[in-house]
């Protein structure tokens, strides 16, 4: 199943820079993108962006294993909000370099712990993890009743300039 | 096939690659759709997809680019003939024919990066800009008519980008609740809009310098919202005065929560759209 993620270019950069303002302890920030799916043709899915949900200063617990970890009232906000609009929920963190950034096998592990949570209370709509850079972004797609993450295949900043900032050739 | 010396490398080093990737949309295959098609296939746009029901007939033989008289008598599709004016241009085109009124096949419009509008009703074009917002594709809408007033002839027309986050049709004043009123009032009576092929040629041209600004801009003025009036009569292309007036204005026609993406979105739609595969609907591929 092919996989397109849009976000707006105005929200792309409002979430690039929320992800690199400095924390008092977290050494990087993450956050989540309330998004709303639709069909295309061929069974493909289009995934976009509405709106960026930052995680609060207080709702990051001190971790010596990652950048950034989210503690427990961050992650039940997240759910919150994909319960209460029916939104498909996004996790977003950025690696501060040029080029397409890949998800380390810890960001793969721990977004595979909690992206089935979000089924419990919105179990419709497909969930995922982005993974972004100063030009560029990879993404994953997990599809309900789908076990294994979908790799997203094209992301799209739509405005002026209009970028496919990710592209995978089918 | 890669073009060296192209004479367009100001668009970026790259740009054969960037323009390759982008899958567009034409609506509407008449004389301004088929002049889309033509500097698309010359341009070197990856996918292009081409939407019209109709076939061609007598009376589009003064504007539809790429049209023989053998395509009169035979009744050809207008997707047909965009699909064989692209791929004698470049034949790596990837085309994409839709027989059918976009509606009928949105899955597939949905799936494109922009939209090109080449439609003749102001209701159909606010049904195209709605369904683009929805899926956050920029549309770029062109049109022209001809007014007679008192003894003479008046020859009008349109650019318009329409971008998500930015101002709609309905912002600049072009797509108007009395105007649609007016349209649907005189349904059935009105007779064929006139057009002229040179016209759809200056508005397509300029549709396509906005399409380009936005996918290999090649200066830092970045415009999300474009309204150019032309007055044919005048030879003029103009920005429209109303921009002045809406700058720093938001566009309150399509914002909000929940005004993207599918409001009815289940699994089960989606199965939908996959079963949607109609033979009609082909991609030719080189």
């Amino acid at each position: 199943m092919n996989v397109v993620f849009r976000i707006s270019r105005d929200l792309f950069k409002s979430v690039q820079r929320d992800l690199v303002r400095p924390h008092h302890f977290a050494s990087e920030r993450v956050g989540f993108l309330a998004c709303r799916p639709g069909a295309l043709a061929h069974g493909a899915i289009v995934i976009l962006a509405q709106s960026f949900h930052s995680i609060a200063d207080d709702d990051y617990v001190e971790s010596d294993l990652v950048g950034a970890m989210m503690g427990s009232a961050a992650i039940r906000k997240a759910l919150q909000i994909a319960y209460s609009d029916r939104v498909s929920m996004f996790h977003v963190h950025m690696h501060e370099h040029f080029g397409r950034p890949s998800f380390s096998s810890l960001d793969m592990r721990e977004s595979a712990v909690f992206m089935p949570d979000f089924w419990h209370v919105c179990a419709s709509h497909p969930h995922g993890a982005l993974v972004l850079s100063k030009d560029s972004a990879t993404g994953l797609c997990w599809y309900p009743e789908v076990r294994h993450p979908l790799p997203i295949g094209e992301i799209v900043v739509v405005g002026a300039p209009m970028e496919v900032i990710s592209y995978v050739s089918a | 096939m890669s073009l060296h010396n192209n004479r367009q490398e100001f668009l970026g080093l790259n740009h054969e690659d960037v323009l390759g990737r982008y899958r567009v949309a034409v609506v509407g295959i008449g004389g301004g759709g088929t002049h889309f098609s033509q500097q698309l296939a010359h341009i070197g746009i990856g996918t292009v997809c081409v939407f019209d029901p109709d076939h061609m007939a007598e009376n589009n033989q003064n504007r539809e680019v790429g049209s023989t008289e053998n395509d009169i008598a035979d009744r050809t599709l207008k997707v047909d003939i965009a699909e064989r004016l692209m791929k004698g241009i470049r034949s790596s085109t990837k085309v994409v024919k839709v027989p059918y009124r976009w509606q009928e096949r949105a899955e597939i419009l949905r799936g494109c990066h922009i939209v090109f509008g080449c439609l003749d009703s102001f209701s159909d074009r606010a049904e195209l800009e709605v369904a683009c917002r929805r899926y956050m594709q920029p549309l770029i809408d062109i049109g022209m008519d001809v007014h007679s007033v008192g003894d003479e002839y008046v020859i009008g027309g349109q650019v318009i980008l329409s971008m998500p986050g930015f101002l709609c049709m309905r912002c600049v004043g072009f797509i108007r609740d009395d105007v649609l009123f007016k349209e649907a009032s005189r349904y059935g009576a009105a007779g064929p809009r006139a057009q002229v092929i040179w016209p759809n040629g200056v508005l397509a041209s300029a549709a396509v310098g906005v399409f380009m600004q936005l996918v290999t801009p090649w200066h830092k003025l970045h415009i999300s919202t474009v309204c150019l009036e032309y007055d044919g009569n005048a030879q003029t292309l103009l920005p429209s005065n109303r921009l002045g007036a809406l700058q720093g204005r938001v566009c309150l026609h399509f914002s909000g929560e929940n005004h993207v993406g599918d409001p009815f979105w289940s699994p089960e739609n989606q199965s939908h759209a996959e079963s949607v595969q109609d033979d009609q609907v082909q991609a030719v591929q080189q």
